[in-house]
């Protein structure tokens, strides 16, 4: 039996700002399972980042997590003291960044901050076993092992992205994040990245949450995917399932959103209006203002976040759209 | 379905003005957030009326002859300098003259070298730095150069050597103060966020809509720089209180009265070390500190609003 | 990097050239001459004015005169001080440059130090008391008057408490019938101290090297040791007591160059950690799970160090005119106070002398300073 990964059961986090709490993520609740990789997708502020810092348990001073249960490999993080979440950051669960711009820091060599990494959580490999890890790495990520005593702005954006995947996989975590890893890079360095991530996953049989706003990129690279809005998780089905038979009314808007660019010409449907504000969001279900098929109940009380059928889920009084 | 819409013309002047006066509000806003910052701003509130509650004062209640900062002198007190009391809230210093009214008549001067200070080196540190930031290549190597070279002068000892060539008083001291400080480090700052401006591609649209090269600088790049420069005036302001100060406690001046010139004479007449006398050092000290450190603050809180990163959430 | 300290290099000399250039001119033109001081008694014939000035060279062209004052210059001959006539300036000079050296280099290294480790702390914990405290102590270290302060730490160390000297170099008293000269003295204290620094600082970076369980005894006895031997040798050699009087006397006006410039180090860093703690490396330094001090340390306080270094150039001319301040003060017998004697009586001669050295001491500061930016900032040395 193929057991979870990750298991995030009903995760709940806050921001305290002076206007109020900001209601960044509210139970959800999703499964990785070993080898899976799972797509996040949604607006900005829709709350994917939310969600991969609270992971990571790396939530700046104005944030806390009200409740819910993290579970790596059966352990819960939640209620761990943070020297002990230390020891899994990195170790069983790492992350690459977006805008790897600024993510490496510039006045060590790339070499420097993989091995701090492995320094850390690997204190039985021996000096040359590590050096070998580093060239290994670099030529899976697809750079040249001759680059890792250079600083980070000696490469280009492209080739930083990598090193920081190369950095993130140094450790052999059972799961990665990837926020956004490749939405600050030109189409085509993209294309090629995206194609090495999917073989690296495959590879290593890795665990990955891919977040992106861009639903072609989730396309190409998971397996399943979780669509997000306004905090909470509004459907999550296996790839096929969401694009072609989408529950969730807000999905549904999403998959209308996107031209194909084989087939007829047809009209794009947009969305009208706008993700509501997280510091007073609507009563019920959050989408209910924008949702042509919202009734009453919508208004009044929030959907239940429930396997519809077959392992895809959705949090909808109608779903797929029916009265 | 449209609705018939008025467009009502409103005059250029006016939108500008009203646009100015929003950043003004939301600037203040940002500004009074800081503590820091208001606490400086009262300081040299409190010292401007302190400045100008003198010639009132000297209208009204006190007797010129007497009360006179620098000519004044009490006869009806056998010995000075002589202690605080009712006549004199902050006793006589040891040629006779009021301590408190020296206090309040030199903070005009204050103000004025300082401004004047101030106003000087904005000016020729934000044309450096536009120009040379603008032009680049040889001109900006020029000058650089010639700035390393102000920079490379400290201060006080450049100061101590004029004075024992010219005569120096109020303004030449805030010319050399201003050119020096506008050569100087103030130039870098200002250049360097020229350099930011100058990519901005509203610079772009005006050069191709024909702007000339001293229309783009003066029109287009001087209002972004100004709030860095204007954030340095402040620095500027202290450093040219406190030379002063230094310079008159040296004797080096041909200034009659300043804060530095009652320490001066403190000293030469043996007073300074003394604690019965602590009304001779202190409340001059003290002036100089707190107006020193009144324009710092608000230079540091005029950071948060020109620096946006450092702002706490 | 060879190559861009040798370009640094010939920047400084043409600097230092043009900075001569400018001072030498600027005194040149002022009216009247040293013939004019020399022959001021009315009696004397203005012939005999004019032979002098023939004599001293003074009626050659103004650039010949500057090349002959650079030649002499550069091969020592500073001219003679008109105060302590005829003592030669660049003996004067030699003789109190190592004081204001050790003043400037001792107030320098500690405040630096001082400040940063401060500011890095206190960037770190953001507790509302903590911060409010800090700023103040900040602001008004970096504002107080300076002469003020340093009258202020006399009237508290020395007159109060008697616990330090009031000011000067040493106690004329105690020096009575000494064997040695105070020179000769300062000079070995100076080579005594720099001698256990070097060896302290072995011993740390060899302590970086030995297994973690040895090390804390290893800086114990590398910073113990050279102190040890230190007290021994001045003990040894019977002129311990002159040291310690020079020693006394030299606490206060070092403490009270530091704790000036502490505050503005101490503010910068504080700002600068502030912003660098925001950058999104520190984000992926936490995500590695680096324990908290490491990346406070390794890589936030790092960062933040390239600003405050190069805002530490700027200041290194508030760090020489408050030297100067304090020299006054506290009648420490330095360049800085030669320099305010010397302009006080128009000693031309002195005053330039004692002016170069300044500037050449900055200049010198500034291209350590620059250098060592190269050192700690990569992007610097390969773009």
């Amino acid at each position: 039996m193929v057991e979870n990964v990750l298991e995030v059961k009903d995760l709940t986090m806050h921001y305290t700002t002076r206007k109020g709490p900001v209601f960044a993520v509210d139970d959800v609740n999703f499964h990785v399972a070993r080898g899976e990789s799972v797509g996040l997708v949604g607006e900005s502020g829709c709350g994917k980042t939310s969600i991969a810092i609270s992971l990571l348990k790396l939530l700046p001073d104005n944030a806390d997590i009200k409740k819910g249960q993290i579970l790596l490999n059966g352990t819960d993080l939640i209620p761990l003291a943070e020297a002990e979440v230390r020891k899994y950051r990195w170790r069983r669960i790492s992350m690459v960044f977006q805008a790897a711009m600024n993510a490496m820091n510039p006045v060590y060599t790339v070499e420097e901050q993989i091995l701090e990494a492995m320094q850390q959580h690997l204190p039985d490999m021996s000096d040359a076993e590590m050096d070998e890890k580093v060239d290994a790495l670099f030529r899976l990520v697809g750079l040249d092992p001759s680059f890792k005593d250079q600083y980070p702005h000696q490469y280009s954006g492209g080739m930083r992205q990598r090193a920081v995947i190369a950095m993130a996989l140094s450790c052999d975590p059972d799961i990665i994040l990837a926020d956004e890893p490749t939405t600050a890079l030109d189409v085509i360095v993209q294309d090629a990245l995206l194609k090495r991530i999917r073989k690296i996953q495959g590879e290593l049989n890795m665990a990955m949450i891919y977040i992106s706003h861009d639903i072609a990129v989730i396309a190409e690279v998971s397996d399943r995917v979780g669509v997000m809005y306004a905090g909470r998780m509004a459907e999550m089905a296996s790839t096929e399932a969401i694009f072609h038979y989408p529950i969730h009314p807000y999905t549904m808007g999403l998959m209308s959103a996107f031209p194909s660019i084989v087939g007829e010409k047809t009209a794009l449907v947009t969305l009208p209006g706008e993700p509501p504000d997280l510091l007073n969001p609507p009563p019920g279900c959050r989408f209910n203002p924008r949702c042509p098929y919202a009734t009453d109940i919508c208004k009044e009380e929030t959907p239940p976040f429930k396997d519809h059928e077959n392992g895809h889920f959705a949090a909808c009084w109608h779903p797929g759209g029916e009265k | 379905m449209t609705t018939q819409t008025k467009i009502v013309p409103i005059p250029l002047w006016r939108v500008r003005l009203k646009l100015f006066w929003k950043s003004l509000r939301s600037s203040w806003a940002l500004f009074a957030e800081n503590p820091v910052g208001l606490i400086g701003l009262g300081m040299i509130i409190f010292f401007g009326l302190f400045a100008l509650a003198h010639p009132i004062l000297m209208n009204t209640v006190w007797e010129p002859r007497v009360y006179h900062p620098t000519m004044g002198y009490d006869m009806e007190i056998a010995f000075h300098p002589s202690q605080p009391s009712a006549r004199h809230l902050l006793g006589t210093d040891p040629l006779g003259r009021d301590v408190l009214s020296q206090l309040m008549y030199s903070t005009r001067y204050e103000f004025v070298l300082g401004i004047l200070s101030a106003v000087v080196t904005v000016v020729i540190a934000t044309t450096i730095g536009a120009v040379s930031a603008y032009y680049g290549g040889i001109v900006d190597t020029l000058l650089m150069r010639f700035v390393d070279l102000v920079i490379m002068v400290p201060f006080l000892p450049i100061l101590i050597v004029m004075s024992s060539l010219i005569k120096i008083g109020m303004l030449e001291l805030a010319l050399v103060i201003g050119v020096l400080s506008g050569f100087g480090s103030t130039a870098i700052v200002v250049k360097s966020q020229a350099l930011l401006v100058k990519v901005k591609p509203f610079i772009e649209a005006a050069r191709i809509a024909g702007g000339g090269d001293f229309h783009i600088i003066f029109k287009h790049m001087l209002p972004n720089l100004l709030p860095i420069a204007l954030l340095y005036m402040m620095f500027v302001v202290t450093g040219a209180i406190f030379s002063e100060a230094v310079l008159s406690f040296f004797g080096l001046t041909t200034i009659e009265m300043s804060w530095g010139l009652m320490i001066n004479i403190t000293q030469t007449q043996g007073y300074l070390m003394r604690f019965d006398t602590w009304f001779l050092l202190i409340p001059a000290s003290l002036a100089i500190t707190l107006l020193c450190a009144a324009f710092y603050l608000v230079g540091r809180a005029l950071d948060e609003v020109v620096n946006p990163r450092l702002r706490r959430r | 990097m060879w190559k861009f300290l040798a370009k640094r290099l010939l920047q400084m000399a043409i600097t230092l050239l043009l900075f001569q250039a400018a001072t030498y001119f600027l005194i040149d033109a002022q009216p009247g001459d040293i013939a004019d001081i020399m022959t001021m008694d009315p009696n004397i014939p203005p012939t005999e004015r004019q032979r002098l000035r023939i004599e001293l060279g003074l009626d050659r062209p103004p650039a010949e005169r500057f090349l002959i004052y650079i030649r002499n210059f550069y091969t020592g001959n500073l001219g003679v001080s008109f105060q302590e006539y005829p003592k030669p300036v660049i003996q004067i000079i030699k003789e109190r440059l190592p004081r204001t050296l050790v003043l400037f280099l001792s107030a320098s290294l500690v405040s630096f130090w001082a400040g940063f480790v401060t500011g890095k702390i206190l960037a770190w914990r953001r507790g509302s008391f903590i911060e409010y405290a800090s700023t103040i102590t900040g602001v008004t270290l970096y504002t107080v008057f300076t002469p003020w302060f340093a009258l202020m730490m006399i009237w508290l160390f020395a007159i109060k408490l008697g616990w330090l000297p009031a000011g000067k170099f040493l106690d004329p008293v105690k020096w009575i019938g000494a064997p040695v000269t105070s020179n000769m003295i300062f000079i070995r204290m100076i080579l005594t101290a720099t001698a256990a620094l070097i060896l302290m600082f072995l011993g740390f970076w060899l302590s970086n090297k030995v297994p973690r369980k040895q090390r804390f005894f290893v800086r114990l006895a590398s910073f113990l040791l050279p102190v040890v031997a230190v007290v021994l040798y001045w003990r040894l050699s019977g002129m311990g007591p002159y040291a310690w009087d020079i020693a006394t006397h030299l606490i206060l006006p070092v403490l009270t160059v530091t704790l000036i410039a502490y505050g503005g180090t101490m503010l910068l860093m504080r700002t600068s950690m502030l912003e660098t703690l925001r950058e999104d490396y520190i984000m992926t330094a936490r995500a590695k799970g680096l324990p908290d001090n490491v990346v406070r340390d390794k890589h936030a306080a790092r960062n933040a160090l390239l600003p405050v270094w190069t805002g530490l150039v700027f200041s290194i001319g508030g760090s020489i005119s408050g030297g100067i301040i304090t020299e006054t003060i506290f009648s420490w017998p330095g360049i800085g106070l030669a320099l305010l004697n010397a302009a006080l009586v128009a000693d031309i001669p002195l005053a330039m002398g004692a002016f170069t050295i300044i500037g050449v001491m900055t200049l010198a500061s500034h291209l350590i300073a620059d250098i060592g930016y190269a050192f700690i900032d990569p992007r610097i040395r390969y773009h």
